[in-house]
């Protein structure tokens, strides 16, 4: 297998965009090129999570490509609801690797804050099992259910998962991609509307419109993939024994710290899902990056700030850089790269060791991404 | 594993499901409320993830979530092929403990039926 490295990382500033899909993963595209000083990919990975939904396009892939002049490149999309961004690195790593390609594009997107609230909730609610479904299982009310059990199980409280809040909006007012740039306080986190009790709004991520883009190839150049693992769980939260931890983001850990030959212990700093700001703490301990039952300690301590010992969501997170579902997998990678070759202006960190951690669905499509710099 | 409502195949492996039956009663895994509820749905609308015997884990909506805590014993029914929880009230649960201890075949289902039937009746199913 091939070393593949990230030579260059783009996207866009995440939000309520006007412009369509195409145009935003285009100028994501466009600057990962310019990065890493290629005018054309020998082959492109697209990923987008509905967009025959959510702004009417299918055949998608060809679609991309043909909007950014590359019409002729080949390009496969891939989908695994809202980690598509991560499984897509996946796809252009494992086509590097592989040696099928030498350089490889891969780009993600999605278009929604355009269409009405409930109907988006309803069209990110498809990723859940039907059965749950029928009895009104949204996102937030899953997350919902899995938080109150975290909460009996772990001595999490309401104050630490709203410091998850408050550190990732503090990021994102640092980042200028982000969508919320503005500092919370832990009173406003838990004064703002209930959605799905104990869950109110400042616990969960926004709508965001955006794109992300990486390029990947296997000449020693920026970013190095060291490792990069996949773990799955059953589509029905009901069926897992137990909810306070994600089986599919534990094996994609351990996947992901085989290949790469060392474990959490090295990581500087990473990128983690935090859709409901309690699975940001249930992370930590699932990748292994804090000892079980030590996350929340951590949080409210400051462990996990931007000058603490184990940086989480410098970029503000999904809570706050915001949520463009197939682009937030590689708009993490994005930062992580930033941030490893110091172009992370305003919130630069110290570290050789990034890692990325996305959740499709409800964790049932999860990924682990462990990048270095030599 | 024992999964509801039924299924071919076991979400884990590639085995053929039987069919069984289980008590109506079991303990709250956890429960939420959600205040901005899908379309075709009422706002509060409490939903629960209820545990029976075996193992079995069943999403249940509720009248209320008042009282009522993770472990909580419950009683399970199907109305209108929706299945609801209700908290059981004290010699509720002592009938539970005394079929646990003897045997009185299907006497927890008789059970959670009247216990469901005296909070269901007369309100809508959702």
């Amino acid at each position: 297998m091939r070393d593949v490295w990230i030579s260059g990382a783009g996207m866009t500033a995440i939000g309520r965009r006007t412009e369509p899909l195409q145009s935003l993963m285009a100028e994501a595209a466009l600057s990962a090129l310019l990065m890493a000083e290629r005018e054309r990919p020998d082959a492109i990975v697209v990923a987008a999570m509905n967009p025959e939904e959510f702004v009417g396009d299918g055949n998608f892939a060809s679609n991309v490509a043909t909007h950014m002049g590359f019409a002729e490149v080949p390009t496969v999309r891939i989908e695994t609801a809202t980690s598509s961004g991560a499984a897509a690195l996946y796809a252009g790593f494992a086509e590097v690797a592989a040696g099928l390609h030498r350089t490889v594009l891969v780009v993600g997107g999605e278009k929604m804050t355009h269409l009405a609230t409930p109907r988006v909730s309803e069209l990110i609610g498809r990723s859940i099992d039907p059965y749950e479904r029928l009895y009104g299982a949204t996102m937030p009310a899953l997350a919902g259910l899995i938080t109150r059990a975290l909460m009996a199980r772990n001595a999490v409280g309401l104050r630490e998962i709203a410091q998850v809040a408050v550190k990732n909006h503090a990021n994102a007012a640092k980042n200028p991609y982000a969508h919320y740039r503005q500092p919370i306080t832990i009173e406003d986190v838990m004064t703002s509307r209930m959605v799905a009790d104990p869950l109110r709004l400042l616990h969960c991520c926004p709508i965001s419109d955006g794109g992300a883009a990486v390029v990947l190839t296997s000449d020693r150049i920026g970013v190095r993939i060291a490792g990069i693992g996949q773990g799955t769980d059953t589509l029905a939260v009901r069926h897992r024994q137990n909810l306070t931890s994600f089986r599919a983001t534990q094996v994609a850990a351990r996947v992901a710290f085989a290949m790469a030959g060392f474990g959490p212990e090295r990581v500087d700093f990473a990128e983690l899902h935090d859709a409901f700001t309690p699975f940001e703490l249930i992370a930590l301990e699932d990748i292994g990056l804090i000892p079980v039952g030590k996350a929340s300690r951590a949080t409210l301590d400051g462990e996990t700030a931007l000058d603490g010992r184990l940086p989480i969501n410098p970029s503000g997170g999904l809570k706050a850089r915001g949520h463009p579902l197939a682009a937030t997998g590689l708009a993490q990678i994005v930062e992580c790269v930033w941030q490893l070759l110091g172009r992370a202006e305003g919130r630069q960190l110290e570290g050789h060791t990034a890692l990325a951690h996305s959740i499709g669905g409800l964790a049932t499509n999860n990924w682990v991404t462990v990048l270095e710099r030599l | 594993m024992i999964v509801a409502p039924p299924a071919s195949y076991c979400p884990r492996h590639p085995a053929r499901m039987l069919p069984t039956e289980l008590p109506g009663a079991g303990e709250i895994v956890s429960f939420t409320t959600l205040h901005s509820p899908p379309e075709g749905f009422k706002s509060p609308l409490h939903i629960a993830i209820v545990e029976l015997e075996g193992g079995a884990r069943f999403v249940c909506h509720g009248a209320e979530t008042r009282g009522l805590k993770i472990g909580s014993t419950v009683a399970i029914e199907a109305v209108n092929n929706v299945y609801y929880f209700s908290s059981l009230g004290a010699l509720d649960r002592a009938r539970i403990f005394w079929r646990r201890a003897g045997r009185a075949g299907d006497r927890v289902n008789a059970i959670a039926r009247s216990v469901v039937k005296r909070v269901w009746t007369g309100t809508s199913s959702g």
